[in-house]
């Protein structure tokens, strides 16, 4: 009975908890891979780059005048079913699924872009 | 004639602006629910916009009432019946597969016959 539980003090694991749910390895720990699918998050250029292209692949929409604070009504002269219609292409771009009071309020790039950098989901 | 920008009238607007966009929302995902090869997909979508724009310039309130029930019940007697979801939202095929484990678990790896033998 001692022996075993020597033998299983000798081998039980050490435990090791995570600080927090979004922790990340520090970069110069970039050569190790985690296996986990939650240490994945895009960062903001990707994000920004992204949202860009999908508006300015909008066909209505001029491609000079995207910027990353373009206000969709104001700024592109969008009517606000065009805008329903951006807010489902970056949907589809990126896999979230947004719920309708969220959608509805996102009326601009800005709004969009910190929308997605801070959801959890974010492809 | 009510009066043309009271605040009332004002705020109804803005409520029934806010149920079209919903409405439309939701009409264009459908859409993409029935129609899943993207020529045919385009194709729907500009028949529900033109639908929408056509009734653009609608003033009287009580009107465009009428016409957003009409439109949500349309939208109703066409739902899909199984829709696309994204897989880790509600409804989806992974919503609560892995939930995340609570914080301070404690893995302790005794041997898989260890509570077998009971006297030591």
């Amino acid at each position: 009975m001692a022996l075993r539980a020597a033998v299983l003090r000798h081998i039980r694991l050490p435990v090791q908890t995570l600080t927090a749910a979004g922790s990340r390895p520090q970069p110069q720990w970039s050569f190790l891979r985690l296996f986990s699918s939650h240490d994945d998050h895009l960062t903001k250029e990707e994000v920004i780059d992204r949202v860009l292209d999908v508006v300015k692949s909008f066909p209505k929409v001029d491609p000079s005048k995207v910027t990353a604070d373009v206000h969709f009504q104001k700024d592109l002269g969008l009517d606000s079913l065009d805008t329903v219609e951006i807010v489902m292409a970056l949907e589809e771009e990126f896999k979230l699924e947004i719920p309708d009071k969220e959608a509805d309020k996102i009326d601009s790039c800005n709004l969009a872009i910190e929308y997605i950098y801070n959801h959890p989901m974010a492809g | 004639m009510s009066g043309a920008t009271t605040a009332a009238y004002l705020t109804r607007r803005a409520a029934q602006k806010e149920r079209v966009r919903i409405l439309y929302r939701r009409a264009l995902k459908d859409t993409l629910n029935w129609a899943v090869h993207r020529h045919l997909f385009y194709q729907d979508a500009s028949d529900l916009r033109e639908k929408f724009e056509a009734n653009k310039n609608v003033e009287d309130l009580d009107t465009i009432d009428k016409m957003i029930a009409a439109g949500e019940a349309t939208y109703n007697k066409w739902r899909h019946p199984d829709p696309y979801i994204v897989p880790w939202a509600p409804g989806g095929s992974k919503f609560t597969r892995n939930p995340v484990p609570p914080s301070g678990i404690e893995i302790v790896n005794k041997g898989i016959f260890s509570n077998v033998n009971k006297l030591g």
